[in-house]
Formats: C-alpha cells, sequence, structure tokens
C-alpha cells in the first residue's frame, strides 16, 4: 500500500509543476490563436466548481470495505481533475480583455432577478488556481494522518466548492451562498477532528464569521433593493451594480456593512480574534485551506463589492482601514513574538500579512492593488507551505510547543532547509515572493502617504524577528532530548509536496512578469472603473510639498 | 365541489369514529391507513383544482388560489402528523412509556381540527371565520392532554385550553368590536366600512392578542414552552406547523382582506413585534436542555421572522410568508420526525442525549442537521430562501433596522442550532448506544421532508409557482382598492 502512495505523491507532484511551468510559459504564445470572444464551448467554471462532486461522491462509496485509503485516493484524484481543468483555463484565459470572460448566466430565482451567474477576470484567475494548487498539496502532506477518514475527505471537497464557487460568483447571492457552504465544513474539519479546545474554537470561528456574513446578506438585500427602486428591474448581479449610482449617505452604511463581513473574514485587526484559535484548533489541512483560501476572502470581497460599488464612502474611510492595517502588521507581529506554539505564531504573523493586503488593496493605485493580490497569492503560498511544515512536524512528534524542540536541523536537515525557506519567504527576503509583494505594497502606499510606507516597513523587522527567533529556538542548537534526536528526516512524498510550492515561491520572487501580465488588464481597468487616480490624488499626502511649505515659513 | 376536500377530511373523520367501535383491537391499524388515505385524497382534490375559483353560500365560502396554498400546507402537515404518530398508536415503539393509546379518537379528532383549518381561510365572513378557528382550536387541547397519565401532559393541556380559551375570548371581543363599527360581518363589506376611530384600534390590538396566541408572538407566546414540552411529540410537531399556519391564515384574512389599505399604519406594530418575538424565542432557547422546549422556543423565533413578510404592504409579501412557511414546515418535521424517531427508540428528549448519535445512525445524524441549518438559515437550504424574501419584503418596506435586528437574531439562532449539531458530531458517542434501528414510517418521513427542506431552495421555480398563482387571487386588488 505504501508503494501506491508513493507513486501518488511522485506522479502528482511531477504532473503538477511541469503542467504548471508550461502553462505559464506558453500562456503568452496562445494569445494569438484565440478567438475574439473570450470563452470555451463548455461550461468550464461550473465544471471546475462542481468537479469535487466526483471526490465526495467517490469517498462515499468506497467507504466501505477498501479502507480509507481508497477515499483518499478518490479526493485527491479529483482535486487532480479539478487542477487539470484550471490548467486548461489559465490556457485559453485571454491577457488583453478586460472584464468577465468564461461567463455562465442561467437565471435562478428569476422573480428576483437572481441567477446562477458565473465568470473570472485576472484577479479570480490567480486566486482559483492557488486554490486548485494547494488543496492537493494539502491531501498529499496530511496521507498518512489521521485526519483522512472519509468524513474528513467529504468535508474537503465540500470546502474547495464552496472555495472556488465564491471566487467565481458574479451573482452577489450566488456568491454569499458559496461563502456560507464553505462554514460547514471547516465547522466539522476544526469540531471533530480539531485540538483539544476545539470545541471552544470552531464555534468562535462559526459565530463570529456568521454574524459578517449575515450583515452582508442585509446590506446585499438592501443594495437589490436599491437597485430596483432606481432601475426598476431586479438584479443582483454585481457587473448590473457597478452602474448603480448610490447617494453618499447610503453608501456609508453600506460600505459597512459589507466591509464588517469582509474585515472579519481577512481578518483585520480588531476583529482578528477568532483566527488564531481557529488555526491552533484545526487539524493541519483545515490550518492550510483557512490560511491560504478561506482568509483570501476578505480582500477578495473587498475588491471586488466593497470599493467598485462604494467609492464615496472609501474616501471617507480609507484612513481609518489603513490605519487598523498599520496596527495589524505591528500588532500581529508583536504578538507573533511571544507566542509559545509554532501554529499560533504563525497564525499571527497570518494577522501582520493580511494587514499588508488590506493596505495594498485601499492604496487606490497600481502599485498597491496588484501588490495586494501578489501579496494574497504568496501568503496563501507560504503561509500554506508553513503550515504543512509545522504540520509534519507535529505529526512526528505531536507537540506544538516551541520549548520542546531544539536542534531539529541535526535530525531532519532536509526539513530544516524548506522551513528555512518558507520562513525567509514569509518575512521576504528579496528574491522571494513575499519581498515583491510586501515592496509593490510600500511603493503604492508610498504614493499616497510616505508614512504609511515607513510603518508598514517596520513591520517587515518586526517579522524578520518573530520568524528568525522562532527558527532558531526549533531548528538550531544542540540536540534537546530524545523526541528530537529520534525524529525522521521528510519522505519523498512530503518532500514532492513541499518542492512545488517552493519553486512557485521562487519564480514569482525573481521573475513575476509571468503573474502580473495576466492581472494587469483587469487590474487598469479595474481602476479606471472608479476613477482611482483621482481619486488617491484627494488623499495623497506630498512630503516634498509639505517640507517646502515649512522652510517658507 | 368547492368544498370536496373539506368534506373528505370530515368524512373520513366520521368514518373512523364509527369504525373504531365496531373493529377489534389488532385491525385497528386499518384506521391510520384510512386516516392517511383521505388526507391523501383531500390533498390531490385540492392540488387537482388549481386555478378554479368559486364561492359558496353568497360569497361566505370562497376558494381562491390563496387558500389552496393553505389548504395544502394543512393537509401535509396532517398527513405527516398521521405518519409521525404511526409507531407510538401501532405500539411498536421501543420505548413503552412513549406509546399513545386510543387511536380512533386521535385520528378523528385530529382529522376534525384540519377540516377547521381548511375552512378558515377559505370563509369570508366573522362567524365562520370565528367558528371554524374554535374548530381548528378546540381537537388541539384534547390532542395536547392525549396521553392522561402523565402528568406534564396533564399539565400542557391545563394551560393550553385556559390560556386558548383567553384568547379566544379577546379575539372574539376585537371581531365583535369590528361588527359593532360596521354592521355587517361580511369581511369585504367591512372593509368598506371601517373608519379610524378609537374602537378600531382597540379592536386590532385584541384581534392581534388573540391571533399572537396561535402565533406564539411574544409577549403571548407564554403557554408555548410548557405546553410543547408536556405534549405528545407528533402533536408537538402537528401544533409547531399547522396551528402557526392557521394562525397566519386568520392574520392574513383579517388584516389583508379586512383593514386592507388602512394597513400601514400597523407596520411599526408587526415591526416590533417581530423584534421582540425573533429576539426572546432565540435568546431563551440558548440555555434549554429539553430539546422540544428547545424547539418552542425556536418556533417562536422563526413566528418572528415569519410575520416581518406583513411588513409593506407589497404583492412580494405573501408570497414570501407561503415560501417561508412551506420551507419552515417542511424543515421543522425533518427536525422532529428525528426527535420522535430518536425518543421512540430510547425514550430520551434532552439534548446532551444526543450525544454521539452522527457515528450510530449517520443519515438520520445527517437529515437532522441538514434541517437545522435549514432552520438557522444557512445557504443553499431552503431556509435560507425563505428568509432571504422575508429580509428583502422588511428592507422594502424600509425597515432596515429590522433587518439588521434579525440578521444579528439569525446569528444567536446558528450558535443554538449548532448546539445539537455539536452533540451529535463532535461530542463522543454514548457509552451504551448502538445503532437504532428506524420504522419504515419515520424513515419515509424524514426521507420525504428532508428533501424538501434541501430542494425547494435550490429549485427555483416553487417560489415562482406560488407568485404567479398567488397573482391570481383578488387579495392585492382588495388591498389597493381600500387604500387611502
Amino acid at each position: 500500500m505504501k508503494k501506491i502512495f508513493l507513486h501518488w505523491g511522485i506522479i502528482s507532484g511531477i504532473t503538477m509543476f511541469f503542467i504548471m511551468i508550461t502553462s505559464v510559459c506558453t500562456a503568452e504564445t496562445n494569445l494569438v490563436t484565440l478567438p475574439a470572444s473570450p470563452g470555451v464551448g463548455f461550461p468550464i467554471l461550473s465544471l471546475m466548481v462542481f468537479s469535487p462532486l466526483l471526490g465526495l461522491l467517490f469517498a462515499c462509496l468506497l467507504r466501505n470495505g477498501h479502507g480509507e485509503r481508497s477515499a483518499g485516493v478518490a479526493t485527491l484524484l479529483s482535486s487532480f481533475v479539478t487542477f487539470a481543468l484550471g490548467i486548461y483555463l489559465l490556457l485559453q484565459f485571454d491577457l488583453n480583455h478586460y472584464g468577465f470572460q468564461f461567463v455562465e448566466q442561467v437565471p435562478w430565482i428569476d422573480i428576483f432577478g437572481i441567477q446562477y451567474y458565473l465568470g473570472i477576470d485576472g484577479i479570480s484567475l490567480v486566486l482559483v488556481l492557488v486554490a486548485i494548487l494547494i488543496l492537493p498539496s494539502a491531501l498529499a502532506a496530511t496521507w498518512s494522518t489521521k485526519e483522512k477518514s472519509w468524513q474528513f475527505q467529504v468535508q474537503t471537497m465540500l470546502l474547495q466548492i464552496g472555495i472556488l464557487g465564491s471566487f467565481m460568483a458574479l451573482d452577489a447571492i450566488l456568491f454569499y451562498t458559496f461563502f456560507e457552504i464553505m462554514l460547514v465544513p471547516l465547522y466539522f474539519m476544526i469540531g471533530i477532528w480539531g485540538g483539544h479546545n476545539r470545541i471552544y474554537a470552531t464555534t468562535k470561528f462559526f459565530i463570529y464569521t456568521v454574524f459578517g456574513s449575515l450583515l452582508l446578506l442585509a446590506s446585499i438585500i438592501y443594495t437589490g433593493i436599491l437597485y430596483h427602486e432606481t432601475f426598476g428591474v431586479w438584479s443582483f448581479s454585481i457587473i448590473d451594480w457597478y452602474d448603480l449610482p448610490i447617494p453618499a449617505s447610503t453608501q456609508m452604511w453600506l460600505f459597512a456593512g459589507f466591509c464588517l463581513a469582509f474585515a472579519i473574514k481577512a481578518p483585520m485587526f480588531p476583529f482578528h480574534t477568532w483566527l488564531p484559535d481557529a488555526h491552533y484548533e484545526a487539524p493541519t489541512l483545515g490550518s492550510v485551506e483557512l490560511a491560504a483560501m478561506l482568509l483570501k476572502l476578505g480582500p477578495y470581497g473587498i475588491i471586488r463589492f466593497v470599493i467598485p460599488l462604494f467609492p464615496d464612502a472609501a474616501h471617507v474611510y480609507v484612513p481609518i482601514l489603513i490605519i487598523f492595517g498599520l496596527i495589524g502588521i505591528t500588532y500581529g507581529g508583536l504578538v507573533a513574538m511571544v507566542q509559545q506554539k509554532l501554529k499560533k505564531l504563525i497564525a499571527y504573523s497570518s494577522v501582520a500579512h493580511m494587514g499588508y493586503i488590506i493596505i495594498g488593496v485601499f492604496v487606490f493605485n497600481m502599485q498597491g492593488l496588484a501588490g495586494g493580490l501578489i501579496q494574497m497569492i504568496n501568503h496563501a503560498l507560504v503561509t500554506g507551505a508553513l503550515f504543512l511544515c509545522v504540520g509534519m512536524l507535529y505529526q512526528r512528534t505531536k507537540t506544538q510547543e516551541i520549548v520542546d524542540y531544539g536542534g531539529v536541523a541535526h535530525s531532519m536537515p532536509i526539513f530544516a532547509c524548506f522551513f528555512l525557506f518558507f520562513s525567509l519567504a514569509s518575512i521576504g527576503l528579496p528574491g522571494l515572493n513575499g519581498f515583491v509583494g510586501e515592496l509593490m505594497i510600500m511603493l503604492g502606499a508610498a504614493r499616497m502617504n510616505i508614512f504609511y510606507a515607513i510603518a508598514a516597513a517596520f513591520g517587515v523587522v518586526i517579522a524578520a524577528v518573530y520568524m528568525l527567533w522562532m527558527y532558531q529556538r526549533v531548528i538550531f542548537g544542540p540536540i534537546k532530548n530524545d523526541m528530537v534526536r529520534n525524529l525522521k528526516d521528510l519522505n519523498l512524498r512530503e518532500q514532492l509536496v513541499l518542492i512545488p510550492l517552493a519553486v512557485f515561491t521562487l519564480v514569482l520572487g525573481v521573475y513575476p512578469q509571468p503573474f502580473f501580465d495576466h492581472v494587469n488588464t483587469t487590474l487598469e481597468g479595474y481602476l479606471k472603473q472608479f476613477n482611482a487616480e483621482e481619486f488617491q490624488q484627494q488623499h495623497k499626502f506630498d512630503l516634498a510639498a509639505y517640507w517646502s511649505l515649512k522652510q517658507d515659513k | 365541489m368547492l368544498m370536496l376536500p373539506e368534506l373528505i377530511v370530515i368524512a373520513a373523520g366520521f368514518i373512523i369514529l364509527l369504525l373504531d367501535l365496531f373493529l377489534a383491537e389488532e385491525k385497528k391499524n386499518i384506521l391510520g391507513t384510512l386516516a392517511f388515505a383521505g388526507l391523501l385524497i383531500a390533498l390531490g382534490r385540492t392540488l387537482f383544482s388549481f386555478g378554479q375559483q368559486g364561492e359558496l353560500f353568497g360569497g361566505r365560502f370562497v376558494v381562491d388560489s390563496v387558500a389552496i396554498w393553505f389548504k395544502i400546507i394543512f393537509l401535509l402537515a396532517g398527513m405527516t402528523t398521521v405518519a409521525l404518530s404511526w409507531d407510538r398508536l401501532t405500539g411498536k415503539t421501543t420505548d413503552i412509556a412513549s406509546r399513545m393509546k386510543h387511536r380512533g379518537e386521535f385520528y378523528t379528532i385530529l382529522l376534525f381540527s384540519t377540516a377547521g383549518m381548511m375552512y378558515l381561510i377559505s370563509s369570508r365572513d366573522l362567524v365562520t371565520l370565528y367558528i371554524s378557528l374554535e374548530l381548528s382550536t378546540i381537537p388541539l387541547f384534547v390532542l395536547v392532554a392525549w396521553d392522561r397519565d402523565n402528568p406534564l401532559c396533564g399539565e400542557a393541556g391545563l394551560k393550553y385550553v385556559i390560556l386558548g380559551a383567553l384568547s379566544s375570548a379577546v379575539l372574539l371581543y376585537g371581531l365583535g368590536i369590528l361588527y359593532g363599527l360596521s354592521g355587517s360581518t361580511d369581511l369585504a363589506t367591512i372593509s368598506q366600512k371601517i373608519t379610524h376611530s378609537p374602537a378600531l384600534w382597540l379592536s386590532v390590538a385584541m384581534i392581534t392578542a388573540g391571533i399572537g396566541f396561535k402565533l406564539t408572538l411574544v409577549p403571548f407566546h407564554m403557554w408555548a414552552a410548557d405546553v410543547y414540552q408536556g405534549a405528545p411529540t407528533p402533536v408537538t410537531a402537528h401544533l409547531s406547523v399547522a396551528s402557526k399556519a392557521a394562525g397566519m391564515a386568520f392574520i392574513f384574512l383579517l388584516f389583508y382582506r379586512v383593514l386592507g389599505g388602512a394597513f400601514q399604519e400597523w407596520n411599526i406594530l408587526f415591526a416590533v413585534l417581530a423584534t421582540i418575538t425573533m429576539t426572546l424565542g432565540n435568546l431563551v432557547a440558548i440555555i434549554q436542555q429539553n430539546i422540544k422546549r428547545f424547539m418552542a422556543f425556536s418556533a417562536i423565533s422563526q413566528a418572528g421572522y415569519l410575520i416581518m413578510g406583513f411588513l409593506g404592504p407589497f404583492p412580494e409579501g405573501l408570497p414570501s410568508m407561503l415560501f417561508y412557511l412551506y420551507a419552515y414546515i417542511f424543515t421543522n418535521l425533518v427536525v422532529f420526525a428525528v426527535i420522535i424517531f430518536y425518543a421512540n427508540e430510547t425514550g430520551r428528549e434532552n439534548i446532551d442525549d444526543y450525544r454521539g448519535l452522527s457515528r450510530t445512525n449517520p443519515i438520520i445524524a445527517g437529515a437532522m442537521m441538514l434541517g437545522l441549518f435549514s432552520l438557522a438559515g444557512i445557504p443553499p437550504l431552503s431556509g435560507f430562501v425563505g428568509k432571504f424574501f422575508l429580509f428583502s419584503v422588511a428592507s422594502k418596506a424600509g425597515f432596515h433596522w429590522l433587518v439588521g435586528v434579525a440578521a444579528i437574531n439569525s446569528t444567536i439562532s446558528l450558535y443554538y442550532y449548532l448546539r445539537i449539531v455539536r452533540q451529535m458530531y463532535i461530542e463522543p458517542t454514548m457509552e451504551d448506544a448502538t445503532t437504532l434501528q428506524i420504522s419504515p414510517m419515520l424513515a419515509g418521513t424524514i426521507a420525504i421532508t428532508t428533501l424538501g427542506a434541501v430542494f425547494f431552495g435550490i429549485i427555483p421555480f416553487f417560489y415562482e409557482t406560488i407568485n404567479q398563482t398567488v397573482a391570481a387571487s383578488d387579495w392585492w386588488s382588495v388591498i389597493t382598492a381600500t387604500a387611502r
């Protein structure tokens, strides 16, 4: 049986790696032959969203008699199907087309104008690609843990449906549906397969998120009714909503309603308290999916809904939100520094990273937005990989306490290499992807107000402190105890899981251009849509002008 | 022919009553079949009469599409109650204490109550309205006190009958004032003649109080917890759906058909009632230990959401309420079916007793989970879609704060619905737990209601069918005609 999984790992790693690399390289050359109207002949997005059902079905069917492994094989296979469809999507994606591609539109609740409406642009595309890369990695990495019963696999597949659907939905109600569907499997993942204090963590996570999303629902309904009152027809399509003129006073409320939901999900600074608990108690796969994909829905929702729909309100709220982002960076970093447990440390580092993304999104310029987007990808890859590493360690030692470790490098040299690589990427070492994202966000922030950039830069220093200090305590030094001495190094499967993630981390750090090619057209169009440049000018704090003014006095 | 469904139900009731006298005890299984068949035939006849409209007795008895939708609810609730009580009445339960006796009378009384509800929604006259309300309520008093050896059950019956009589009296006073103001018992005539006066306000207040009792609106909800807990569980299930739907039918007739266009002035009343009902129901449900009491408070909070559809009024209001009512009865009956199944097999009714049900009976636990999530309004289940429609109506009427309150309340409700899910899925299994056998009757009920709870939300045309057919009725033109 071990051999089967070994082959699986090999095949999965190699195919994923090659397909991804070739597709990224060939994407541009393919452009010439593409038809004028973007899209393929079949509903590829629906197929992608619901392809995890395949794994779900087989996991249910194979639960008896074949052992639990076959359920795992089924879900892994189906995640490859999703992956293959995603690669096809990437190849067919029209880089020069601003707007949504592969659109599928079917009426759902026609009386209220609610549709089953899917489509992707550059922003969704990159997030979808990360989602389909992370899931097979996480499944393969947690292969031999206790969490692989068929029930767990079913939850995983449901979660993937929710994640993919949320990134593709163009109808507010459909988005909300997928947004909520995600919560249920995660509730069970943490609640059933979680750690010691799991019930508290899962309830807190669930209530917190649902509170936000119900206010989101109320705001969606209000916007829909506003649309009906203005144009006389019902529509919940986001694209239709972009044309809706909303009075500034109303925008303030709606902005708050929408933003709260996404700020909780992100999580932005004062609403982050559910995250460390949920991360700490969740099983490895749950932590990875939570960090890599679920948190991204916060900034994604802000980009997709909040800013384009309520630009006037954004105007008023932006300084506050950026300050919250800055507090998040500093506070998250400082709290991470004093954590005693590995997972909690990474969880708080997530809070800090999400602070960068929030700032990038809210500075309203190309650098900031592109930086925010690439930072979302970076955070998904790197934090996902860090959680996988910690999971691999935990699986061997069953302890999260940093003090229990020391000198792991002696017994697990390969692990130490990977862990160092991802830790450095998380800090933002030049040459790795974290640097690109943070640099661009700071560039964008500096264009608005130089002090934002300076404050954000301090976050990098704090990140270096807590990550390296943690690394030093866990990996370096003399071997602390027998537990560490007897550790076995990473096996081939675990290496094969981490290699693709490491490669992407490196590629995005050294040569991020393919990424920007995919999102640039979308982002340019996006920023034009609500006069971002003009907008940014109004918030701009010109240091040079300020300085000369002072000297004149 | 318009009254055929009602007549079938009543005839079935009388046949059962007579047969019960002559049949030997071991042959009495046929009574249940007969009751079910009677309701099923009536349901078929009702479904068949869609698109027909007409009146009897000089306009005192009217059948239109709204009436038909309500009648389907009553008949479905009746059929489900027959199915849910089947094992208890035939003595097939493992837990002996939960068996029920006197099945002939049980079915007769249930059918009479159902017939009363069906007459209620077709009435267009204060007298027939009141009489049919009593015909539906008085049998319920008897049903609640069915298990006469059980002191809790007796207490429940006594509380229900005393408070029920009180609310009936208050309601009757309200109707009397309405008659005094207009000099007529015909609803259409009253709606023409009434004018604003303090007496009208008094009358509306009394009617609201009387109906608030049936709908379990706060502050008229006091009876609900004790009665729900004490009554035999199939009766509790019936109370929570059919009785509530009957209250909705009554309030619909009086407020839409009589008060009609003047209705806007009572918007704030309904908004406040909805707010306190859902808030109190939700907050008290958190601390309940007995699952039937828990469901009582859950039902109270659901009533709070339900009456949000009265705000406006808008043409979307009634279809939204009807849709929610359908979603609610299906999801609520899923939960009650599982509660009855568990009580039948083990005799346990506490929330903690559901520990580890997902490991002994995974499919049943899954159905229960779907039902609870639908009650909490998790998409894409039907409860979510229903809530979406109701919230839309409230938002359209300008009550944005109420939508906010309802959203916060849904979060609270999710917390306590999750308590049961947690017991079933997360807590360790009980020491003596084994896989429980489920009877075919309950299995079928759970399967059908679960399918309803799931698919009403996903399949879009159900709401559209309601909307289109309801538009054929004259209810909206009555409101717009009398608007002033």
